[in-house]
């Protein structure tokens, strides 16, 4: 007979001052009221990417929704800027640099999806214009401008969506303001011991102070350390074949006089940087690999690029734990896992984890086929989203050691499987757990230079001058349409004074 | 065609081998979709009886005929159909219950918390509530006898259902033949005695019938049902056997007369040794015995379904006999087999015109060249293999869920061991009503809930978010959706009534 169900989670400890700690502790508490939390808020190591990395992508704006957080307080009021996109300059070789922003690619026509229709149109005629014209998003961004999601059905525009950049400390104080004001309950300290019982749960903290904490589950938000996730295991898989960069540098700039919302991923002879603008400040990083650039060559680089000091390089060690959620104690973010920023995931997959924690959450018991079932989805998931950064270096095309080594390592099965099935007849296979869009797939794919060698035979019913027309009919609508959209800083000006007013 | 890589001669050479329904939904699909890339070209022999009984099906056939360009009630004239919400399952959990499995959810959108999680956190505050269906569209317009197209306004509680068919498959497999014929399909009659390989790579080049013509071709599809002549009798392409979980492997059918209402569902009737489906079409009702030969003889079958028909037999029984399982690979070199050729999984479901047509879907999307990649043939393998296998565990959860132990065949399904997959799918749900979550395949979570809770698989716990609303509200909430439904649902018009007004037969049809 089956044991008598176990009663449902009543206490939980979040661990982690970071914005991950803050965010787990105060949804946890906001959308689950019948839990008390409590989070002991350690501030994170500077290697905990995920409360580190200024860039977002648009999941974040629905995780705001959830928490009932206004874009007037976690937007306007914590600093944060708005992101259409990331430019990608140099990572395939001499092709041009293209734009992965979000939302539609193209408009649909037939039974076909778009891109079938620019790969015959590409494949015809070389002067094609490229595949990231067709975003509307992508185009917002190049010319430097901006648009909140329409809900006009018939705009090109309709389907567009946004990332953030984050000012970390204004974003972490609105948090932890949020929590306090939601009820979640605050106990300062730093946790100098983890007492297990026999059965491998966790009994209690042991804080510095002296005193005690004990809970029904505890939620390791203390980056790549895992404080309290660490004392039951150490399993890690590692990613480093695929993600060689080990390092990350990291500063602000000056900010620019017009800030874009298109932010810059460009290859480097040993790794890559970003450039993220703001109003207030200009966001840079630069990912290498220790193996191929010492770390005052790393410096000279990086003061090169950005007329920066470097400052201590942080070390990053990319993979996952295969089993986050253990006995009483889930890890999240950079305690779960750690990925280098491009493509902008470490947020989201934090946001991620807290939304399954609530919408899976176990009674106290913590039974392992609730923890499997959690586990499941978080493997698959993390591993789409290795698949898809991997996917830039896998398709690199660069003379550097560096990229040599990332573009010949075999890559993961699932990863093959999706590069063999596109490059041969531009199918997406689907897997479930997918985090990015199939677009976003597209765009990554066709930019890096990966065009396939098969259309779907159902496009063969429309003519290919067709085709033609109807993309050139949707760029002028776009290309139209741009100048009606204010600047990413006027759109944010604007909403500024309709606070204050 | 300005494309001169698909001009006339270099067309794909496409042989259909068998003319059931798989054959010409295949060749149909082939024939309107891809007539650049391929010719059609179906062979099949009027002295082998085409199986025909998958006469029930899912909604998806809809976005089928629509891609055909098949006109909903023209179709439907044409097979003497009937409108479809559901499957009712009787004396499944016990001997007396009775449960429908909707087209549809339950309730309507109740954000990211399912509704049978309020249902069942009612359930454990001790609030008398009536079975769920009560709370959904598709069954209660069902239970009613009535039918009405779903609204396309997606407020209104109308909107919360989708429906398929009941159809007479022996007409369905002529109406696409003419379809198919009319797209510039050809068809030869006649028996396939011999299959020619390339004594190389193994691919095959042509059948050859019975008079001596030998039909060449480039891409082979077995739809040749059992008897699976290509991708079994000559790729011997292995079969995984299924049967240690689906134990029945016959079927005895019979026609007869409508003596009682023409419901707007099948019925799939729990029987000593299996189960019983009855499916009312315009013009008679199908009825059958699917049963396990372990446990009980064709003649105790054939007896049993004749004294359980409610109408006028207007036939003897007649006997099929299968066994559940698929391919291992239902693409092999050149030929892919499409419908039982390629697997079998009983009708419970009414899933074996869906699984076909999962299978059309993917060979148009991974159409292959004249020489066929591997990594066409792989990803058409995983996506039909994906299909198969979730089908499987949900067919094996109606067996195993039940407190039936009235029979010996009762006795081992209640009892045999089920694949992890699927036990592990039951405890979670057993635990807090969980539904292990999937993007894909045919039943999504309200299909996994109606059976469940249908079959007395009841969670002990809920989601902790179901807590928060009060329950005066949830009750009152609940209240209201019951009388909107029955409202809504009482103002249909009858099944038979909306019938005659949309496609009625045609007269000596």
């Amino acid at each position: 007979m089956p044991a008598p169900l176990d009663g449902p989670m009543r206490r939980v400890v979040v661990v982690g001052g970071g914005i991950i700690g803050w965010s787990a502790a105060a949804a946890l508490r906001r959308r689950m009221p019948s839990l008390a939390v409590t989070i002991v808020p350690v501030p994170p190591p500077a290697n905990a990417l995920a409360d580190l990395v200024p860039g977002t992508l648009p999941s974040v704006v629905g995780f705001h929704d959830d928490l009932g957080l206004r874009d007037e307080d976690a937007v306007v009021r914590a600093g944060s800027f708005y992101r259409l996109g990331t430019a990608f300059e140099g990572w395939a070789g001499k092709r041009p640099s293209y734009v992965h922003a979000y939302g539609t690619h193209g408009q649909p026509f037939g039974t076909a999806s778009f891109h079938h229709h620019w790969v015959r149109a590409a494949a015809a005629a070389g002067d094609t214009a490229p595949f990231d014209a067709h975003s509307p998003a992508a185009a917002l961004a190049r010319a430097g401008r901006f648009a909140p999601p329409i809900s006009d059905a018939g705009s090109p525009f309709a389907g567009i969506e946004h990332g953030l950049v984050l000012d970390l400390p204004s974003y972490a104080a609105m948090l932890s303001a949020f929590a306090r004001h939601v009820g979640v309950v605050v106990r300062e300290g730093a946790v100098r011991d983890v007492r297990l019982r026999e059965n491998g749960f966790v009994d209690a903290l042991l804080l510095e102070d002296g005193s005690e904490l004990d809970g029904d589950l505890f939620v390791d938000a203390t980056g790549p350390q895992a404080t309290i996730r660490a004392t039951m295991d150490g399993d890690w898989e590692d990613w480093s074949r695929w993600l060689p960069a080990d390092r990350l540098l990291i500063g602000d700039g000056p900010p620019r006089a017009e800030p874009s919302a298109l932010d810059r991923a460009v290859a480097m002879p040993a790794g890559w940087r970003w450039v993220s603008e703001t109003p207030n400040r200009t966001a840079h990083g630069m990912l290498y690999a220790s193996a191929d650039l010492s770390t005052e060559a790393a410096a000279r680089a990086f003061r090169g690029a950005t007329g920066l000091n470097a400052p201590a390089p942080v070390t990053l060690r990319q993979g996952t734990r295969p089993e986050p959620w253990r006995a009483n104690c889930v890890a999240i973010g950079d305690a779960a896992m750690s990925i280098e920023p491009l493509e902008w995931t470490n947020l989201h997959l934090a946001h991620s984890a807290i939304d399954r924690v609530i919408a899976m959450m176990p009674g106290h018991a913590c039974h392992p086929l609730e923890l499997a079932d959690y586990n499941r989805q978080a493997a698959a998931e993390v591993a789409r989203v290795r698949d898809f950064v991997a996917l830039h270096y896998a398709t690199s095309n660069r003379p550097e050691p560096f990229w040599q080594r990332a573009a010949a390592a075999e890559p993961p099965a699932s990863l093959a499987y999706t590069l063999r099935l596109f490059a041969e007849r531009g199918r997406l296979p689907f897997f479930e757990e997918e985090t990015f869009a199939k677009d976003s797939w597209l765009s990554v794919l066709i930019g890096q230079g990966v065009i396939p060698r098969r259309t779907d035979p159902l496009i063969d019913t429309v003519p290919a001058f067709q085709s033609d027309q109807a993309m050139a009919g949707w760029r002028a609508a776009i290309e139209a349409a741009l100048p009606s959209f204010p600047t990413p800083a006027a759109y944010l000006g604007a909403q500024k004074r309709q606070i204050s007013a | 065609m300005d494309d001169v890589r698909f001009d006339g001669a270099e067309r794909l050479r496409v042989v259909v081998v068998g003319g059931g329904t798989s054959g010409w939904m295949t060749a149909a699909a082939i024939a309107k979709l891809l007539p650049h890339r391929a010719s059609v070209h179906l062979v099949e022999s009027e002295a082998i009886g085409i199986v025909g009984v998958g006469e029930a099906t899912l909604p998806h056939i809809r976005a089928f005929n629509e891609r055909l360009g098949i006109r909903e009630a023209d179709f439907m004239a044409g097979t003497r159909a009937t409108f479809k919400l559901g499957i009712e399952f009787r004396n499944w959990g016990r001997i007396g219950d009775s449960y429908i499995h909707p087209f549809g959810t339950f309730g309507r959108g109740t954000g990211e918390v399912q509704f049978h999680q309020y249902y069942a956190r009612l359930v454990h505050a001790g609030i008398k509530l009536p079975p769920i269906e009560a709370f959904s569209m598709a069954c209660t317009v069902a239970r009613m006898n009535r039918f009405a197209l779903p609204s396309t306004d997606s407020r209104s509680i109308a909107s919360t259902f989708g429906y398929a068919y009941q159809f007479d498959a022996v007409t369905f497999a002529p109406y696409l033949r003419r379809l198919s014929e009319s797209l510039g399909a050809r068809r030869t009659e006649g028996k396939v005695v011999r299959v020619d390989q390339d004594g190389e790579t193994g691919d095959v080049t042509a059948i050859v019938l019975e008079d001596g013509r030998r039909i060449e071709g480039d891409l082979f599809i077995d739809c040749s049902g059992f008897a699976a002549l290509l991708i079994g009798k000559t790729l011997n392409e292995p079969f995984q056997d299924w049967s240690r979980w689906l134990p029945a492997d016959r079927a005895a059918a019979m026609p007869c007369r409508t003596a009682t209402e023409v419901t707007p569902y099948t019925s799939a009737i729990a029987m000593p040794a299996g189960w019983r489906w009855r499916i009312p079409l315009q013009h008679r009702t199908g009825n059958g015995y699917v049963f396990s030969s372990a446990f009980l003889s064709e003649d105790k079958a054939a007896q049993a379904l004749e004294a359980a028909v409610e109408g006028e037999p207007m036939a003897s029984p007649r006997f099929l006999r299968f066994q559940a399982g698929r391919r291992e690979r239902s693409w092999a070199h050149n030929v892919v087999a499409i419908g039982l050729a390629g697997g079998f999984l009983e009708p419970l479901e009414s899933t074996s015109i869906y699984l076909v047509q999962q299978a059309i879907t993917a060979l148009l999307e991974l159409f292959p060249d004249r020489r066929i990649s591997p990594v066409d043939r792989d990803e058409f393998n995983r996506v039909v293999d994906m299909e198969y296998d979730r089908v499987r565990d949900f067919l094996i959860l109606h067996y195993h869920a039940t407190e039936r132990d009235d029979s010996e065949f009762w006795n081992y399904v209640r009892t045999m061991p089920i694949p992890d997959s699927l036990a592990e799918k039951m405890e979670l749900f057993r635990r807090r009503g969980r539904i292990v979550k999937y993007r894909e395949g045919a039943f999504l979570d309200a299909s996994w809930v109606s059976v469940y809770l249908g079959q007395r698989v009841t969670p002990e716990g809920h989601d902790p978010r179901a807590d928060l609303p009060s329950i005066d509200s949830l009750v009152a909430g609940l209240e209201q959706l019951r009388t909107e439904i029955r409202s809504t649902a009482a103002a249909m018009p009858d099944h038979l009534a909306y019938l005659d007004g949309y496609c009625p037969m045609k007269a000596a049809a």
